[in-house]
């Protein structure tokens, strides 16, 4: 039966969107300055991390779930100087710079653009597959 | 996504085939389905079963579907596309049916019109 092929195409589908979600969470904070307490840290950004599951797939084709959405640690903080800024350090050598994500918007949308290909292209395998399908039933017809 | 099991279309096929060689109608050629899998049984009362199995199958896949489509106009917090999916699975499944009902029709109509 066909019926896996929707199923793996689904998780594509499904895991696309949750990059697509992480991808607009790093935009919306771009200039995020503390986090939830109210303390001064920069906003780190996230990303997807997909693995292949077994379990969606027959016959050696696997789908695709996201593991984890993690955290980039290593990202080095954006420096502006505001010395009136609240989040500003208030002593040592960056007295008076604020720390603002590292991330960059231009590598964001070249993510999501991906993102968005990536989840048409699932709906187009999904398609052929509905088609096949469909053509499939002309044997009794 | 859990997946939903389909209902295995080679091996209704091929019960509808043994059904209509064991009623001398000729039509499908069981050689012609022999490299599917599914219950090679020539036991006449087990296709009923299994015809019956896959309605349940197809009943069961749009109820998921409905469900599916509830949980997402009532905003839980679901996948469009799995709801979609869900739906469009149980279409094809229902078409499927349909086409195996028609099929049965048609032998049934045919013995029918048999003169004796």
């Amino acid at each position: 039966m066909i019926m896996p092929a929707f199923d793996i195409s689904t998780s594509g589908l499904v895991a696309q969107r949750v990059r697509m979600n992480t991808i607009s969470s790093n935009l919306a904070n771009i200039s995020t300055t503390s986090n939830e307490a109210g303390e001064a840290e920069p906003y780190k950004p996230r990303y997807a991390v997909f693995q292949t599951d077994d379990g969606i797939g027959r016959n050696g084709a696997a789908g695709v779930n996201v593991s984890s959405v993690q955290t980039d640690e290593e990202v080095q903080p954006r420096w502006k100087y505001q010395p009136g800024h609240p989040d500003a350090v208030k002593e040592g050598e960056r007295k008076g710079w604020v720390a603002y994500p590292g991330i960059n918007m231009m590598t964001e949308f070249t993510d999501a653009l991906e993102a968005a290909r990536a989840y048409e292209a699932n709906l187009g395998a999904m398609d052929i597959t509905k088609d096949l399908q469909q053509q499939t039933l002309r044997i009794l017809a | 996504m859990q997946p939903i099991s389909g209902i295995n279309m080679s091996s209704a096929l091929q019960n509808l085939s043994q059904m209509q060689s064991a009623s001398g109608v000729s039509g499908l050629n069981g050689n012609g389905l022999g490299a599917a899998s599914g219950a090679g049984a020539a036991d006449a009362s087990s296709f009923k079963n299994i015809l019956l199995d896959s309605i349940q199958e197809v009943n069961s896949m749009q109820q998921d579907a409905a469900a599916a489509v509830e949980g997402l106009a009532t905003g839980e917090d679901v996948n469009p596309a799995e709801v979609m999916t869900a739906v469009q699975k149980a279409d094809i499944a229902f078409r499927m049916m349909m086409q195996i009902r028609n099929k049965l029709v048609q032998a049934y109509t045919q013995i029918e019109n048999i003169r004796v």
